[in-house]
């Protein structure tokens, strides 16, 4: 019943900024071999909890982490993402390369021989049907005043690609090169990948074009959308883009395989409609790593429980279900009989912001209230059982696993909200007894538990705390409209990546819930996102990290724990902290 | 009684109206649909959400909404007009489409618990009826309703560790060590020598026989691997056909019509001969051959008996046709017995043929036989579960039925008659204690149809529970309109046909005109 | 919900009210109503056991936390967070018999079990109450208005009640969760709910599950307006109310007390359903069905957790059902009551009892 919509675009750019900032130079050129640890060919099943629905997992309303998990196995593209959060380039695809920096030119190349799965290169126009998708340029939307027309319901974020012009496309219709207008940090994961996951040609003919070259053709004589200036829609524009909404969505195989070529190591030969699906090898692959396995399977199973008796049973393969101190500890009980579980963090943390209004406006109170929050306790107790590793997480930017971590938490202040220090609350509050409501998800029993923890010991300190949990469906309407003091919430991508930074933390934006406001983090901001180089990044982001914590802002508590776990038929899984899951390395995978 | 049926037409169709409008705005209030991207740092979030209240229509007042909904739903009077338009969910899929899958998925979970709970509830009814404040009486309520206060994810959970892990495991290497088949045959002997009633002397014989038995039966399987290799064989299916035809002839006949019974015991060396004869035929068989094959079956039974005739023809025909279907369900269960080592060791069953989830094995390939065994196989969990959370209800609404049909003065007469106890109970009493059954049958269908919401979540069964809940979750009104108009439809109907029914078969039920 | 309702109940007693009962009761000499009732009600053993586990259970739940303010003799609460002792692990042991520092255990912040089995059975305690006793209320209204006086009243209401019947309890159940823990409108209904989430919750489900008893007492009414004895009553000039009141309800309150008990044993579960898919009580506040259904992936890890709330809801359940069984037994005068004892004299005796002969010998000895 879990809502398993996750943005995948955002969880990519999210990781590809944690690469960016975390590993210089372990990028670009490094091909990957395949698995050798198993044998060539066997099956194996791996369990989802979401249904499959659609081909194309970009728009808006078919992101769902099935759909993308499907779609990248069933196609490729210049890179993909490793569980190091690195990106990783596949050559044999094709080639992304940096042209220039001022501007920002990046050139995509697709290699000879890369083709769909009915014989059709792939080509420039896909790349170009992509960049049309991806960056709105056509749009000429206004959601205010209700004019224009958005074409293309994409659910990623749109802002790099808006700074770019209409692409030049190579004489060999094998070459694409966009130019940025500004600086873009993330210019590596925005385009071409992981999958390229929508044929020109067959959109083409579904909306009534020749081929994918009078697509190409067509693109190229319309306008720039100007939201200022909306025209009426274009009809044939409409008709493709409302194909690429809604066209490849399916609970079933469609008769038509036009529907569902790919051009990745594994086609889709049966869906079962809300069941299964099962994809097999697609045998002209040979751009890429190589998979292992000849049959893949995906079953649908919603709950924790039933996950792990199906692990047990035999039915399912390869599980990753979402952990629970008692999911792992059965799971690790089933260790004695040859399963494999595997456990790591994931990119998302749970924290609390304190308001800068009400009982919070002067910064003691705030700073007492946080010396109060017993964070080691509240780690043991919630995810020590998961991870005995665990630890409160001491940056507002940067999660353990990126290497500026330790630096930053070293200097930006966190030392101070080690531990639970009462008597230091006591003092910094000289007597008052501050009523504070705490705002959090009541049907969320990390955050019930938080905050349970949170009252028993800001109360001794003097504080009056108030519940002021909601309903699943309430809270979130409650963010940042000052009815409460304090929150609990946890951000569902991680709040640092480069374009998340600002979102969160520069004064006035929209997720900036807790109206911190500081003139010289702004301005750190704002160069932040215009930055390319890694390390200058970096030292950025360590800068407005301290500030933030100097502001007391709140308290960074834990990051989620994640897990997985296979048979013992099977060799090759590997934890992977973002949404891809265990699926990053699936052509690794192998029987065993 | 055309004029009442269209009147209560009429009043159920405004009733459904208004049901729905408030079921609509209730959906539609009961959360919030942006909830998922409220606490999102995606720096394009209003675009998200914008589109997802464009998809929802959120713009338009609820209201309104639900007149736009009741446009389309009203093309579905058409018949045949193909513009049936229940909207979409939040995936993209016609809820038209939806529906159809889920109620397929719901209907193959259900149709078969309900019908054997049903069945079993009905026997165990009637028995604790007949035996009230017995000790069998006292352990079935406690039983039944034991049953009933569990959750059902708790049974659900318990019969996959043990039913399907712990039973898988056990077929690995099928051997029963001697004292657990001596312990289950002293449990099975001990429940006989409860049920049985009587004297002591009674009980102790016919419970150390069970116990014999069931320890002998269980110890040969062990012995045999029968639990690999299962299979009856026509000595088995003869001599369990004797059994069958003396128990359905006392059941219907009584052993004094020597007439039904020798047709039974005749249908029954029929059917020996056929268990032979089919064999070549049952290799090849399909769906619709099985049930023409149950129909011939039948055929013969009752043909068998109306040759016999004897002093009540009808009697003969209904022992002799009943027997004839019980043997040829064994001829049946021998076969699904005999495929059963090539679906045990099929590449994708791998030896664990008992399933927790779904309902089939994804690309399983195999003959009539394994396909329907692995239906089988999946679907076993999940009726056990819901004949026992559902047994309570028919079990003590027979028994309250019967108990009060046993005191009614028209039974008294027929045993002043000088009526054999058979008679009073199977012709007098059941008869008119089922007659309320009717009703509650009826109001099951529409549940039936519902799904079962929390049975579906634990067996990932996605059927019509499944898809209202999941509208629910996502306040996404078009799924739940969809489940809720099939539901109280089928309602409504059956409840309908049930009044009639009912005025149908107690006379002094009038139906006002 | 696709398990049994006692609503079949219902229509199970429905369709035999609608029959007339025997009017000859050999064991009503001398004794009034409610002495029959009484003493037959304490023949059934099993609706004493019930009695008795259900008093155990509330008299524990209400006196060991406290309720409404009023302190328990427990010394912690549903709330309190306590350092985990023996890693949360129950210290009660049967022997030698010790009750320890946490008797059922602690979950995983050290909150004590016992408080919150405790506080839960209350809470479940309450909402099967409130059910009980609102739709025993508006059951009786709307079935006895609408079967004594027919007509435009019967025809309205009935179909209020055909109405509210098919909407599916999920739905409104969900609804009423969402309103329930809205807070942030104002208004004196909010501020009720926030605080009185379980009572809302109960008031609630006991407005929408009024509708099966409704149908029950409009047959009920049905039959009894038209008997002897009211027409009798009608024609000596008893007003309306006085019919209702003096001849009719006495005898239909069998009918009611029975159903409303089945009812209540009804409305555990459904409250355990609703909280198992997430829609029922909310925490931190608890409820035994939300401690099974938080708690279910700990089944097979720390099983104290599941058990001892899973453990109570099926003896609350199972007490109630028998009480219900024993009330329906007790007021159905149509039921042979001592039957039990009876065989036990022909057994003594040593004469064997066939079960359906004891039957008959019942009515023949009458």
């Amino acid at each position: 019943m879990r809502l398993g919509r996750i943005s995948k675009a955002v969880g990519v750019a999210a990781a590809a900024a944690l690469a960016l900032s975390a590993c210089a130079g372990n990028s670009g050129g490094t091909t990957p071999s395949s698995a050798t640890a198993g044998k060539q060919g066997g099956s194996a099943t791996v369990v989802e909890v979401n249904a499959f629905n659609t081909f194309n997992p970009n728009t808006a309303d078919g992101n769902t982490d099935i759909n993308s998990k499907i779609s990248y196995a069933t196609h490729s593209g210049f890179y993909y993402i490793d569980n190091q959060l690195n990106v990783v380039r596949n050559e044999k695809f094709g080639k992304m390369e940096k042209t220039s920096d001022d501007p920002l030119t990046i050139k995509y190349t697709v290699n000879e021989g890369v083709k769909w799965s009915d014989g059709t290169p792939v080509t420039a126009a896909d790349l170009l049907l992509q960049w049309a998708a991806f960056s709105g340029y056509y749009d000429d939307a206004d959601s205010e005043a209700k004019t224009g027309t958005q074409y293309f319901s994409y659910a990623g974020d749109p802002t790099g690609l808006k700074l770019t012009d209409f692409p030049e496309l190579g004489d060999d219709n094998r070459s694409m090169t966009i130019k940025y207008s500004k600086p873009f940090a993330d210019w590596e994961t925005v385009l071409g990948g992981p999958g390229i996951d929508i044929a020109a040609h067959v959109l083409a003919k579904k909306a009534g074009l020749s081929d994918a070259k009078a697509l190409v053709d067509y693109l190229k004589e319309k306008p720039k959308g100007d939201p200022k200036a909306p025209k009426p829609a274009d009809e044939k524009l409409k008709a493709m883009a409302d194909l690429w909404n809604t066209g490849f969505d399916t609970k079933t195989l469609p008769s038509d395989p036009s529907l569902f070529l790919s051009n990745g190591p594994y086609i889709v030969k049966s869906v079962t409609q809300d069941q299964s699906l099962t994809m097999v090898r697609n045998k002209d692959y040979n751009w890429g790593p190589e998979a292992s396995l000849d049959e893949i399977t995906v079953r649908y199973i919603g709950s924790a429980p039933a996950q792990v008796q199906a692990l047990k049973n035999g039915e399912a393969d390869i599980i990753a279900p979402q952990a629970s101190a008692d999911t792992i500890e059965q799971l690790k009980a089933l260790e004695s009989q040859g399963v494999t579980v595997e456990q790591g963090n994931q990119l998302s943390y749970d924290h609390i912001d304190l308001n800068y209004s009400g009982p919070f406006a002067e910064k003691s109170v705030r700073e007492a209230f946080m010396k109060t929050v017993p964070r080691k306790d509240i780690v043991d107790k919630i995810v020590k059982k998961l991870d005995p590793e665990a630890k409160p997480l001491d940056s507002q930017l940067f999660v353990p696993a990126q290497a500026a971590y330790a630096e930053s938490a070293k200097n930006n202040g966190s030392s101070a909200y080690q531990d639970v220090d009462i008597d230091g609350a006591k003092a910094l509050l000289a007597g008052k007894t501050p009523e504070v409501r705490i705002m959090y998800n009541k049907d969320n029993p990390n955050r019930v538990d938080a905050f349970s923890l949170i009252r028993e010991s800001a109360t001794k300190a003097g504080f009056k705390i108030v519940d002021g949990g909601l309903g699943a469906s309430d809270w979130g309407k409650a963010l940042g409209d000052g009815s409460y003091d304090a929150t609990i919430f946890g951000w569902t991508n991680p709040g640092v990546g480069v374009s998340g930074v600002p979102q969160i933390f520069r004064s006035g934006n929209g997720s900036n819930f807790n109206q911190f406001a500081d003139p010289e983090a702004d301005k750190l901001m704002d160069e932040l996102i215009v930055t390319t180089d890694r390390s200058k990044q970096d030292e950025l982001t360590t800068q407005i990290d301290k500030k933030i914590w100097e502001s007391a802002y709140g308290l960074p508590l834990f990051q989620s724990v994640g897990v997985d776990a296979y048979s013992d038929r099977i060799t090759g899984v590997k934890f992977m902290p973002n949404q891809t899951g265990v699926w990053w390395n699936f052509w690794e995978w192998a029987e065993k | 009684m055309v004029t009442y049926i269209v009147r209560r037409l009429i009043t159920a169709a405004l009733i459904l109206l208004g049901a729905s409008f408030l079921v609509y705005l209730l959906t539609a209030s009961s959360g919030d649909p942006l909830e998922e991207f409220r606490a999102s740092s995606a720096p394009n979030k209003q675009q998200l959400m914008d589109s997802r209240s464009q998809l929802l229509d959120l713009d338009t007042p609820a209201p309104l909404r639900y007149f736009k909904w009741l446009s389309g739903a009203a093309r579905c009077l058409v018949p045949f007009g193909g513009s049936c338009d229940l909207g979409k969910n939040i995936a993209g899929q016609p809820i038209t489409e939806a529906l159809g899958f889920a109620l397929v998925q719901t209907l193959t979970l259900v149709t078969g618990a309900t019908i054997l709970a049903i069945l079993i509830g009905i026997a165990l009814g009637i028995i604790t009826a007949l035996r009230q404040y017995s000790a069998l009486d006292y352990g079935v309520t406690f039983m039944a309703f034991l049953f009933f206060s569990l959750p059902i994810f708790w049974v659900a959970v318990l019969l996959k560790e043990y039913g399907a892990i712990g039973f898988n495991d056990f077929l690995r290497n099928p051997e029963i060590p001697l004292p657990v088949a001596l312990g289950i045959g002293a449990v099975a002997g001990l429940i006989v020598a409860v049920a049985v009633g009587g004297a002591a002397r009674r009980r102790l014989v016919s419970g150390g026989i069970v116990f014999l038995a069931v320890s002998l039966i269980l110890i040969y399987f062990s012995l045999v691997q029968w639990f690999r290799n299962p299979g009856l064989g026509p000595v088995v299916i003869a001599i369990a056909g004797v059994g069958i035809a003396f128990a359905v002839t006392l059941l219907v006949a009584g052993l004094k019509n020597r007439k039904a019974l020798q047709a039974s015991l005749i249908v029954v060396a029929l059917g020996v001969v056929a268990y032979f004869a089919v064999q070549p035929l049952l290799n090849q068989a399909t769906a619709v051959m099985i049930v023409l094959l149950g129909i011939a079956t039948i055929g013969v039974g009752v043909g068998t008996g109306f040759l016999m005739g004897g002093y009540d023809r009808g009697q003969s025909m209904r022992a002799a046709g009943i027997t004839a279907f019980l043997v040829g369900g064994l001829i049946l269960m021998d076969r699904f017995m005999q495929a059963w080592p090539s679906y045990f060791s099929n590449s994708r069953v791998r030896g664990r043929p008992i399933a927790t989830i779904g309902a089939g094995t994804p690309n399983i390939q195999g003959d009539f036989w394994v396909l329907t065994l692995d239906t089988f196989t999946h679907l076993i969990l999940p009726t056990m579960a819901l004949i026992l959370v559902s047994l309570a209800s028919y079990t003590r609404f027979t028994r309250s039925s019967m108990l009060e049909i046993m005191n009614m003065d028209y039974i008294r007469t027929a045993r002043a008659k000088g009526l054999s106890e058979r008679s009073v109970v199977m012709g007098h009493a059941f008869r008119n204690a089922l007659i309320p059954i009717a009703t509650i049958v009826a109001f099951d269908i529409g549940a039936l149809i519902g799904g079962a919401v929390i049975t579906e979540t634990v067996f990932s069964v996605r059927g019509m529970g499944f898809l209202f809940l999941d509208g629910i979750m996502h306040t996404d009104p078009n799924p739940v309109m969809g489940v809720f108009v099939c539901v109280a439809v089928t309602a409504m109907v059956f409840n309908l046909i049930a009044d009639l029914a009912y005025s149908a078969l107690d006379p002094r039920v009038r139906i006002k005109a | 919900m696709s398990q049994p309702t006692q609503q079949e109940e219902f229509l199970a007693e429905h369709a035999h009210s609608r029959q007339p009962g025997s009017s000859y009761e050999p064991e009503a000499k001398g004794l009034s109503q409610g002495q029959i009732v009484r003493k037959r009600f304490l023949g059934h053993t099993g609706a004493l056991v019930g009695l008795f586990i259900f008093a155990v259970i509330f008299l524990m739940a209400f006196t060991s936390v406290g309720w409404a303010g009023i302190p328990g003799w427990w010394k912690y609460d549903h709330l309190d967070v306590s350092p985990l002792v023996n890693d949360g692990v129950p210290t009660a042991s049967l022997w030698p018999p010790a009750w320890g520092e946490h008797p059922f255990g602690q979950d995983r912040i050290g909150r004590d079990l016992f408080a919150m089995t405790m506080r839960g059975a209350q809470q479940s305690i309450i909402i099967m109450l409130l059910i009980g006793t609102i739709a025993g209320l508006l059951g009786t209204v709307v079935g006895g208005l609408s079967g004594y006086f027919r007509g435009w009243v019967e025809a309205v209401l009935m179909r209020i009640t055909d109405v509210i019947i098919i909407i599916p309890v999920l739905l409104l159940a969900a609804v009423v969760a969402q309103s329930v823990n809205r807070r942030d409108q104002g208004g004196w209904f909010s501020g009720f709910a926030a605080s009185n989430g379980i009572l809302i919750l109960g008031i609630f489900l006991g407005l929408v599950s009024w509708v099966g008893l409704a149908r029950l007492m409009r047959g009920e009414f049905l039959t009894l307006r038209e008997r002897e004895f009211v027409d009798a009553a009608r024609i000596s000039g008893a007003s309306n109310a006085r019919i209702i009141f003096k001849h009719i309800l006495p005898n239909a309150i069998g009918v009611l007390i029975v159903n409303v008990t089945l009812t209540m044993s009804a409305a555990i579960l459904l409250e355990t359903a609703l909280s198992y898919l997430g829609v029922g009580v909310k925490s931190p506040d608890t409820s035994l069905g939300l401690l099974i259904s938080q708690n279910q992936e700990a089944f097979s890890t720390r099983p104290w957790l599941f058990w001892f709330p899973g453990i109570f809801i099926v003896l609350i359940c199972l007490s109630i059902n028998f009480i219900g069984d024993g009330l329906r037994d007790a007021f159905d005068p149509r039921q042979k009551k001592f039957n039990a004892k009876k065989a036990r004299d022909t057994q003594q005796s040593g004469e064997p009892a066939k079960a359906p002969a004891a039957a008959a010998d019942g009515s023949a000895g009458d």
